[in-house]
């Protein structure tokens, strides 16, 4: 009995063994898969650092309108051109002029300065009002004009203030206490400056990671389906109960290189380029391992819709941006419509992303992320199981197909290209036959007229 | 030569083939109409709030006083913050931070009014949570406001109890007011950026992978020697016949996005949406040459459709409607010029947002075309693999 046990166990590990080589030897034999499995995992993160190196906007210009022209709208300009948010590109005499340098792509904000401000800052009686105005069409422009302007009219504010009090024979210490009595400091412990290239990256590269392996694992099924080949038996067997060892063996295969791939754009690329990489290396492979099983299982599910070599990519492309919003990166979780929430639980790469977030670029453990890492696991659990289904009925169904004497299971469309394939060849064949044909003719011809006079 | 007549003849025999071949598969019907269908209304149903409202903070206090009670309260007030979690102690709150379930943590500080009122400044800290940027900048920026009006409320208490005026007060305590004016989109809505640049650029996204299909698809299958003979052995004609059912699809459902965009949802449109559209139609010509383009320098199907992923992907990118291409290094800058995309958000910019004089499109207009002369250049080079046909068919 035992004895009966362990071959029956000996036998399926070399099942699987036999499938995970099949499989990598797919994979290093198709020139397309190699692009998507290794190709586009070392070159995107390279270009999207390099796209976004600089990480956050700089000097954006800026036109200023001083109507006032006083020492205190020039401090206040001055001061302005001096944050590193912007740059003070234009003074113009009218508003006029500044809205056509802003129509016209030149600025991106305007400060309009009336000609009362100085006389309000110093009356006292009224305050004083700044017109801002803002290019919408970037947010972070906006972003930089608006918060750089209020800074420095927040600063301003506070001074004068002060100094009103300080006028009235006020200690110091007193009228700050008076004028902002609780005063705050920020921190920004993690990508300490809020740059776009630092958030953006690390997401994108989990996202290349979970993309180039669907869009490989759908290019393989299809191909095999396309070619007639065998997916959901073991190769060279006509038996389908070895649904199991047929996914573990395929998962295998794709999870042994994805973990090399996942070291190069997970764990050195952040610490090439700069990019945040505070949490620990252990960790991180640690949280890809469930990622990862995940990943395939939820591909090797969707690839099975497919029958084409390329229908995957083409259909697929497009989710990239699909999966990168609805995970809650790109437009916070809270905001995210709950159906659409609801639905992204359900992809791993919504838990992936939020989980190597945390760890790598705030630096939580792998215990303070569990939520995710448990998700994740579940989630391979689920997916697997749900190509466990998909395999057994479509390969009963195949298997059905050979009992009912169709191996040639082969459609109209099939039978046309290889048809049109016979003819193909047959020209060429002939073209080449008629040509040597021609050639020998010609060199005999040649040889005749070549030996005539000698006779 | 071939006469008038026969080519229109030969026009009709491809534009007839394209058509039954693009009624014959259902990926042209999935990977088209399906797919921009559904990213339509993912996007919009995403986006349809415009602003990121009520941004999940903690906040740590270790006052526990009114005052402080009375500041979650008016934290929980605004529009742009919720206190979701109340800690006892900075370490619980920063793991919530580290796990994502909070933007921000507010420090309020032990003895918080006992200080105000003896003068002593208290500092209230913030803690801000980059990783995820769009989030952490909405609740940075209402904290930082929280803070000033926490101040000026103090100071407000402090002039009443002096006998002053409210009137006189206000204008004590803020010497200087900016009035933002945010330029033709008042509520900084951010469907309006995203939505009217994205959803172009999924749909020349489209175009790219299916225009590199349909002709890679006829090397593939051999049938190229076949559309050749429809065509009287004119390039041109075959080339320029394929595409014209494609064409039309396409510029039909690119109008009809500008339509829902700008008339039924009611994005801004200080210009003339007509021009848009023919931006649109010679933005959908232009990624088709560059289609075109890809598989005549590359004519195995699956090189080109592996190029055409990544250009197609960088587009969004470089087009430069999220992180300014002028922040980007120079050569990008420049790269970004390839991308028809970019002047497509450009033309987008000075149509909708500036409303500029129709004289400054042009410019956006013009750059679309010049994209439409490459594919002229791999003609020779893509005929002679439909008339070889000796390249890999994997």
């Amino acid at each position: 009995m035992k004895t009966r046990f362990t071959s029956k166990l000996i036998l399926r590990i070399s099942d699987t063994w036999m499938v995970f080589t099949e499989e990598l030897r797919r994979i290093f034999h198709d020139p397309g898969v190699l692009v998507l499995f290794f190709l586009a995992p070392i070159a995107y993160p390279i270009l999207y650092n390099y796209i976004y190196i600089e990480n956050v906007i700089r000097d954006v210009p800026v036109a200023v309108v001083d109507m006032d022209c006083s020492p205190e709208s020039r401090l206040y300009i001055h001061q302005w051109d001096a944050t590193p948010e912007v740059k003070v590109a234009y003074s113009c005499t009218s508003m006029e002029e500044a809205e056509h340098l802003l129509t016209k792509g030149k600025v991106h904000g305007i400060l309009y300065f009336p000609e009362d401000f100085n006389d309000c800052l110093h009356s006292g009686l009224k305050s004083a009002h700044l017109s801002l105005y803002c290019d919408m069409s970037s947010f972070l422009y906006m972003k930089n004009v608006y918060m750089s302007a209020n800074q420095v009219m927040l600063d301003k504010m506070y001074q004068i203030q002060v100094d009103r009090y300080r006028a009235m024979n006020m200690d110091e210490n007193l009228s700050w206490a008076i004028v902002q009595a609780v005063p705050y400091e920020e921190n920004t412990p993690y990508n300490p400056t809020n740059g776009y290239g630092a958030f953006l990256v690390p997401a994108v590269l989990m996202l290349i990671i979970h993309q180039t392996l669907i869009f490989g694992i759908s290019m393989l099924s299809g191909t095999a389906v396309q070619e007639n080949r065998e997916v959901f038996f073991l190769p060279g067997r006509r038996r389908r109960y070895s649904v199991f060892r047929i996914l573990l063996g395929r998962g295998a295969a794709y999870f042994t290189l994805y973990m090399a791939i996942c070291m190069y754009v997970l764990v050195l690329v952040p610490h090439m380029f700069g990019l945040p990489h505070v949490g620990s290396i252990w960790d991180i492979i640690r949280f890809i391992v469930p990622y990862l099983l995940a990943t395939i299982y939820f591909g090797m599910m969707i690839a099975s819709v497919y029958k084409q070599r390329e229908t995957g990519m083409m259909t697929l492309l497009p989710t990239s941006l699909i999966f990168l919003f609805i995970s809650g990166v790109s437009w916070p979780t809270v905001s995210v419509p709950r159906v659409w929430r609801y639905l992204g639980d359900l992809f791993p790469y919504t838990w992936g992303v939020h989980g190597f977030l945390n760890i790598n670029t705030a630096g939580a453990t792998l215990y303070t992320t569990i939520r995710e890492y448990i998700a994740l696991w579940l989630l391979a659990a689920f997916y697997f199981g749900l190509c466990c289904l998909i395999y057994m009925v479509r390969s009963r169904r195949h298997e059905k197909r050979l009992e009912e004497g169709l191996d040639q299971h082969i459609t109209h469309e099939q039978k046309m290209r290889e048809l049109q394939d016979l003819v193909h060849e047959t020209e060429d064949k002939m073209t080449r036959e008629m040509e040597r044909h021609l050639n020998s003719l010609w060199s005999r011809t040649k040889h005749a007229i070549t030996r005539a006079p000698e006779d | 030569m071939l006469s008038g007549k026969e080519i229109w003849a030969a026009f009709g025999r491809v534009i007839r083939r394209e058509m039954r071949l693009m009624f014959h598969q259902p990926i042209y019907f999935y990977s088209t109409l399906i797919v921009m269908m559904v990213c339509t209304i993912f996007f919009l149903t995403l986006l349809h709030r415009g602003q990121p409202e009520r941004m999940p903070v903690a906040v740590v206090d270790m006052d526990c006083s009114t005052i402080s009670r009375r500041i979650v309260h008016e934290l929980n007030a605004t529009q742009s913050v919720v206190v979701a979690y109340r800690c006892a102690d900075f370490a619980e709150a920063r793991r919530m931070m580290q796990r994502g379930d909070v933007y921000a943590i507010l420090v309020i500080p032990e003895n918080l009014y006992n200080d105000m009122l003896s003068f002593k400044r208290p500092t209230l800290t913030f803690y801000i949570n980059a990783t995820y940027t769009m989030g952490a900048t909405v609740a940075y920026k209402q904290l930082m406001m929280f803070g000033n009006l926490a101040s000026g409320a103090f100071q407000r208490e402090v002039l009443r109890k002096k006998g002053l005026p409210d009137s006189l007060i206000m204008q004590r305590i803020q010497p200087i007011v900016i009035d933002g004016h945010m330029l033709s989109n008042p509520s900084s809505n951010y469907s309006v950026y995203l939505s009217s640049v994205l959803l172009p650029g999924i749909l020349g996204l489209i175009v790219l992978v299916i225009t590199v299909f349909s002709i890679g698809m006829e090397l593939k299958w051999k049938t190229s020697r076949n559309l050749l003979a429809e065509a009287r052995g004119s390039m041109v004609i075959a080339m320029v016949g394929k595409m014209v059912p494609h064409i039309m699809v396409y510029t039909t459902m690119g109008i009809s996005l500008n339509i829902l965009l700008f008339r039924i949802m009611g994005f801004p449109m200080n210009g003339s949406l007509v021009w848009l559209c023919v931006g649109m139609f010679l933005y959908i010509l232009a990624v088709q040459s560059i289609g075109v383009t890809i598989v005549g320098l590359l004519p195995v199907l699956r090189d080109a459709l592996s190029i055409s992923a990544l250009y197609g992907m960088l587009s969004f990118s470089l087009s430069g409607f999220t992180f300014p291409v002028e922040g980007m290094p120079g050569p990008i800058q420049v790269f970004s010029w390839c991308f028809p995309l970019r002047h497509y958000f450009r033309l987008y910019v000075s149509e909708a947002l500036m409303g500029n004089p129709t004289v400054d499109s042009m410019v956006f207009i013009g750059c679309q075309l010049l994209f439409i002369l490459p594919q002229y250049l791999v003609h020779k080079r893509l005929k002679n693999a439909f008339i070889y046909q000796n390249y890999p068919l994997k």
